[in-house]
């Protein structure tokens, strides 16, 4: 049987889906009987959802136009922009 | 006008100096760069500057772009990246080794009822979320908004901020539980207030 300590080290995980079959087996069995840890993983799996109903922001008017014009002064002259460094991958 | 070019398609145009190809980037990728940059700055101005900044360096950097990664998880690197430094230039808290906010206290999730879509369409709930993402340290608050908010994979999140995957789960993990934190205690004080008003009237 897990201890409650080792059920909130992996709960992320096992909320994630993301443990081993006989771990998350375990995890089922102590949550079960543990009303504590019911509590831990229940707000945190509340909490991700929350998160996830989040809509996404959208640009304000004008912002692509400007975003355009930022990159047409690059284009027309690298060094007027004072533009930072470009990144590799 | 939008094309059916694959982005691999529009790099390699891009890097042959095909201006109208780093257009279409642009266009396929500024409302998601922009929208990544308000969930971790929550300021217009700020995500517009990262916009711009990103897609600068961007410009700059196509050509070198190698492909060794796609292009989405580039843009989102470089995104996450100009996001970061400007939240360090602003001194938020710091990642300590622990913090009494990442303790799991204990729960009454009796408080947490009702369910989080009706809880959505409360203002001072939204307010709560925000700042429970607001008292997040930067090195958290990447990680929590590419996994829990833009729903990535752990293994997307570990190439776009160069991390191991192992490192993601690690502060994903104590993220939750911060921002939880500050949620049960939002819905603690409701609760009280609830309580309280209820006996006065």
């Amino acid at each position: 049987m897990m201890t409650c300590r080792e059920v909130l080290d992996s709960i992320s995980n096992f909320i994630d889906a993301d443990t081993k079959k006989e771990v998350a087996e375990e995890m089922h069995k102590h949550i079960h009987i543990c009303s504590e840890c019911r509590a831990q993983f229940d707000s945190l799996t509340m909490t991700i959802k929350l998160y996830r109903h989040v809509e996404n922001p959208s640009m304000p008017a004008g912002c692509h136009d400007r975003l355009v014009k930022v990159l047409e002064l690059e284009r027309m002259n690298p060094k007027a922009s004072g533009a930072p460094k470009s990144e590799n991958d | 006008m939008a094309t059916t070019a694959t982005d691999e398609e529009l790099v390699k145009r891009a890097q042959a100096d095909d201006e109208r190809a780093f257009g279409e980037l642009v266009t396929r990728y500024e409302s998601k760069v922009y929208s990544l940059a308000m969930k971790m700055l929550r300021n217009p101005e700020d995500a517009e500057d990262v916009l711009q900044d990103t897609f600068l360096r961007a410009y700059r950097g196509i050509k070198s772009f190698k492909g060794n990664s796609t292009f989405s998880t580039w843009i989102y690197r470089i995104t996450a990246n100009s996001a970061l430094m400007r939240l360090r230039k602003k001194q938020l808290p710091q990642v300590s080794i622990e913090d009494s906010d990442e303790r799991e206290a204990p729960i009454s999730i009796a408080d947490w009822a009702p369910g989080p879509a009706e809880q959505l369409l409360n203002q001072e709930m939204q307010k709560t979320m925000d700042e429970a993402i607001d008292a997040l340290p930067p090195e958290f608050r990447q990680v929590f908004i590419l996994r829990d908010v833009e729903e990535l994979s752990n293994a997307d999140v570990a190439e776009i901020l160069d991390l191991s995957v192992a490192a993601v789960k690690s502060r994903l993990h104590r993220a939750r539980i911060k921002v939880r934190n500050r949620l049960a205690q939002y819905f603690s004080e409701t609760k009280t207030n609830r309580a309280t008003g209820a006996k006065a009237s």
